[in-house]
């Protein structure tokens, strides 16, 4: 509020005060109600899942209650002697981090170009990633499955290294475009005046001061590549040693039982979702940056 | 290399030169050789009287579009690069340094590649095996004298390389590693899977796939629309069934003998016009519910997220204890795996009293009996729908909130002095100022949902099927890869049609 408000609030009668003050006490009231609704809607589903995954073999099934009433480890102990599950976490890491670096060396030379140097085709080639960022990637899934095929990668962790840079490539430019734009010129000037190359500018100026938003930028291709399902159900179907975490929860079996395990089912959700959300919450600051780079201002 | 002085050429610099042109000129002369020689063998393979489509297939399967044209560029510029070194000029020598090294690079990975496979190879002689090596080691070895030359003697050429033209250098360079990446694992797919769509091919069959042309796409798109009068009796007056409506015969039983052999089924109930049912008929009904699936999930999900996510913005737009908090508890279902949060709701969707929503309702009133989310088929999107909304909506809000923060303050300052109501202050400032974030929210969200894939194979697999995963079943269970490879190129082309329009929305910031 201006001062000028503020002022002709005050010159007014005291009888409108308390209704005023009550007023807004209501509407402070209402505002939180509302926050919590929120957050109720966004936290309730994670909620169960740790809720269901602390409930016996019997209550799983029993009507929903919203804590467990014996409450046991059972799931968690099932779910990391399982061979499967645990040899996923490993694939998945893999696959993730190997794609990650590899989006963030090429991605980080190309936004570089595309953020800092002039050259003819510049916009054909901003286009053009931007583009790439909306590949839809089911329609080439034959193409790519023949190509994995062919090289003899199908129903290995190889197929997924060779093929989710797809994925994580053109967002790690676009975004990296624009964080290279933000950084001032001065720096870079002085340096190639000082003689310096394009490229030792490059790697030894303008990287470093990049480094918080190589960070953000790696740690949203790794979350994409962490959560990629259909290359991973696709190329890894004949060989359950190859499977990554979304796979392995999404054919998820009982090692006791034939019936559907879903208290262990959650539990393993639960042990691959807590890492995340803890990156999450420390980075979230820099992600909600990074993810609305580019969307807002274009 | 700017700086360097210029030195008068003498004969055996001159002729280096020379030889130097010569080489670019060879490897042009390689490139188009090489282009001939896959024509060639492509036809040589033809036996008499083949069709030349099969020919033409043969020679796409093995090289495909992108690599002849490469070839044929590549050949182009290293010609013109060859004539520029002739004339001794300065920017040709700078690129021509630059190649020279990429080429190092290239073949020193070939090599690498090719000791690794032949040491890995099994029981095959040394000697053998390490002989297809020989002519990249000599390669590697001119390439890299010419590479070392040219570094030294740059003052042979004449001229100079302003800023830009170095720096325009160096931006190629440091993209050429993105481009090579993206023709691989983008470009490369997406011709072979165009190739493919054009031939009958089966998944892991070795039998040669056969060109088949449009085929795919005549019985994946086929539809015919007809006129059916209805059953007259005597009179000539329409019969009219128990239900009071009037009785048509089956599309089958009077559309002839074409309309059953080409599969055709109708879709839909049909619109009565006068005497007669005008029917919808498709080749593929499949698809046609796959398609229709999805642009329901997609428009709903869509219009529910946007309104939601822009009602969550508007309430986190105040300053308020704990907002960083909130943000990240809203970053909650965007970092839970697509399979995961698909899994939690399967759980909290459980068909009876143990499932959590049909307690939840149950319990409130709001429903009679619990439900059947996942097995009843008029259910089955709108709990899709409830996944995804939830899942995205706090991403949307995000995306808005991030447009919100750009807004001034000041202008709602100027309206609540003018007396505009916060509904008007609404509906007059935020929505329009708010319309590019808006724009982009909508139109990434919409290409998200149209090749929506996770939820629908994990929840409802064959029982229901967005375009995605019945792309997917095709390929995988059918083992149709011709099929399904004509089902990609389809949706390529929808989503990139609303690429089109994002990228006209968005713009690039290109100044």
């Amino acid at each position: 509020m201006t001062s000028q408000t503020a002022t002709s609030l005050q010159s007014q009668a005291s009888a409108g005060e308390g209704i005023r003050a009550l007023r807004r006490l209501v509407g402070r009231i209402g505002f939180w109600f509302l926050i919590i609704l929120i957050l109720i809607y966004t936290l309730f589903p994670f909620y169960w899942a740790i809720n269901s995954s602390f409930k016996g073999e019997n209550e799983i099934i029993a009507p929903a209650t919203y804590f467990p009433q014996r409450p046991t480890l059972v799931n968690y102990q099932a779910v990391f002697s399982n061979d499967q599950f645990v040899r996923s976490l490993g694939n998945s890491t893999v696959v993730a981090g190997t794609t990650t670096i590899l989006a963030l060396v090429v991605g980080s030379f190309a936004a570089y170009a595309l953020g800092r140097l002039r050259f003819r085709g510049r916009t054909f080639m901003l286009y053009a990633v931007l583009a790439m960022t909306m590949f839809p990637q089911i329609s080439i899934l034959s193409g790519l499955f023949a190509i994995v095929t062919e090289l003899g990668l199908f129903g290995t962790q190889g197929a997924l290294m060779v093929t989710y840079p797809l994925i994580t490539l053109p967002f790690t430019v676009w975004t990296l475009t624009s964080f290279f734009r933000g950084l001032p010129g001065e720096l870079e000037q002085a340096a190639l005046v000082d003689g310096a190359t394009t490229f030792q500018t490059f790697y030894m100026i303008l990287l470093p001061l990049t480094a918080p938003a190589l960070v953000t930028t790696g740690l949203l291709a790794f979350i994409s590549a962490w959560n990629e399902y259909l290359f991973a159900l696709t190329f890894t179907l004949i060989n359950p040693a190859a499977r990554t975490v979304p796979v392995a929860i999404a054919l998820f079996g009982g090692t006791v039982s034939r019936q559907e395990p879903i208290a262990e089912i959650m539990a393993a959700s639960v042990v691959v979702t807590i890492p995340l959300i803890v990156l999450v919450l420390i980075f979230q600051r820099r992600i909600v940056e990074g993810l609305t780079a580019g969307a807002v201002k274009g | 290399m700017i700086a360097q002085r210029q030195r008068e050429a003498t004969g055996t610099d001159a002729l280096a030169v020379i030889l130097l042109a010569l080489l670019f000129v060879g490897l042009a002369v390689g490139a188009f050789v090489l282009l001939g020689a896959s024509i060639n063998a492509a036809v040589v393979e033809a036996d008499a009287g083949e069709v030349f489509g099969t020919t033409l297939l043969r020679f796409l399967n093995v090289y495909g579009i992108i690599v002849p044209l490469i070839l044929i560029g590549v050949g182009i510029y290293l010609l013109m690069l060859g004539t520029r070194l002739f004339r001794r000029d300065v920017r040709a020598a700078a690129w021509a340094h630059q190649l020279l090294l990429w080429m190092l690079i290239a073949l020193i990975v070939a090599i690498i590649q090719g000791t690794v496979n032949a040491l890995t190879a099994p029981a095959l002689e040394s000697g053998d095996s390490l002989a297809p090596i020989v002519p990249f080691l000599l390669a590697a070895l001119v390439i890299g004298v010419a590479y070392w030359w040219l570094g030294q003697n740059t003052g042979l050429f004449r001229g100079s390389e302003t800023l830009a033209e170095a720096s325009s250098r160096s931006a190629w360079n440091l993209l050429l590693p993105t481009i090579i990446v993206l023709l691989v694992v983008a470009a490369r797919p997406l011709e072979r899977t165009f190739i493919s769509s054009l031939t009958d091919q089966k998944f892991a069959r070795r039998t040669d796939p056969s060109f088949v042309g449009l085929a795919n796409y005549a019985q994946l798109l086929g539809f015919r629309i007809d006129s059916i009068p209805c059953e007259r009796d005597g009179a000539g007056v329409c019969e009219v069934g128990a239900d009071g409506q009037a009785v048509f015969p089956r599309a089958r039983d009077v559309l002839g003998e074409s309309y059953r052999e080409m599969r055709y089924r109708e879709i839909g109930s049909g619109i009565r016009v006068g005497d007669s049912q005008v029917l919808l008929s498709v080749r593929d009904r499949d698809f046609y519910y796959s398609v229709g699936n999805t642009l329901y999930f997609t428009v709903v999900s869509v219009v529910l997220e946007l309104v939601l996510g822009l009602f969550i913005a508007m309430v986190i737009n105040s300053k308020f204890v704990g907002r960083g908090l909130m943000r990240a508890a809203m970053l909650v279902p965007w970092a839970i795996p697509t399979v995961i949060s698909a899994r939690l709701w399967e759980i909290m969707l459980r068909d009876n009293q143990s499932g959590v929503i049909n307690s939840l309702l149950v319990n409130t009133g709001l429903l009679s009996s619990s439900q059947a989310w996942l097995a009843n088929p008029n259910l089955q999107i709108p709990a899709m729908i409830m996944i995804d909304v939830w899942k995205t909506t706090p991403f949307m809000a995000l995306i808005l909130l991030a447009g919100l923060q750009v807004i001034s303050t000041d202008i709602y300052e100027a309206a609540d002095v003018d007396g505009a109501s916060k509904a008007r202050q609404f509906f007059q400032l935020t929505l329009p100022l708010l319309r590019p974030a808006i724009a982009v929210a909508l139109v990434f969200r919409t290409l998200d949902a149209i090749r929506v894939f996770d939820v629908f194979q994990v929840l409802l697999g064959r029982a229901k099927l967005s375009m995605a995963t019945y792309n997917y079943e095709i390929l995988v269970n059918n083992q149709e890869l011709g099929y399904a490879s004509a089902i990609g190129v389809i949706i390529f082309i929808i989503i990139f049609m609303f690429a089109l329009v994002y990228m006209r929305i968005l713009g690039v910031n290109a100044e």
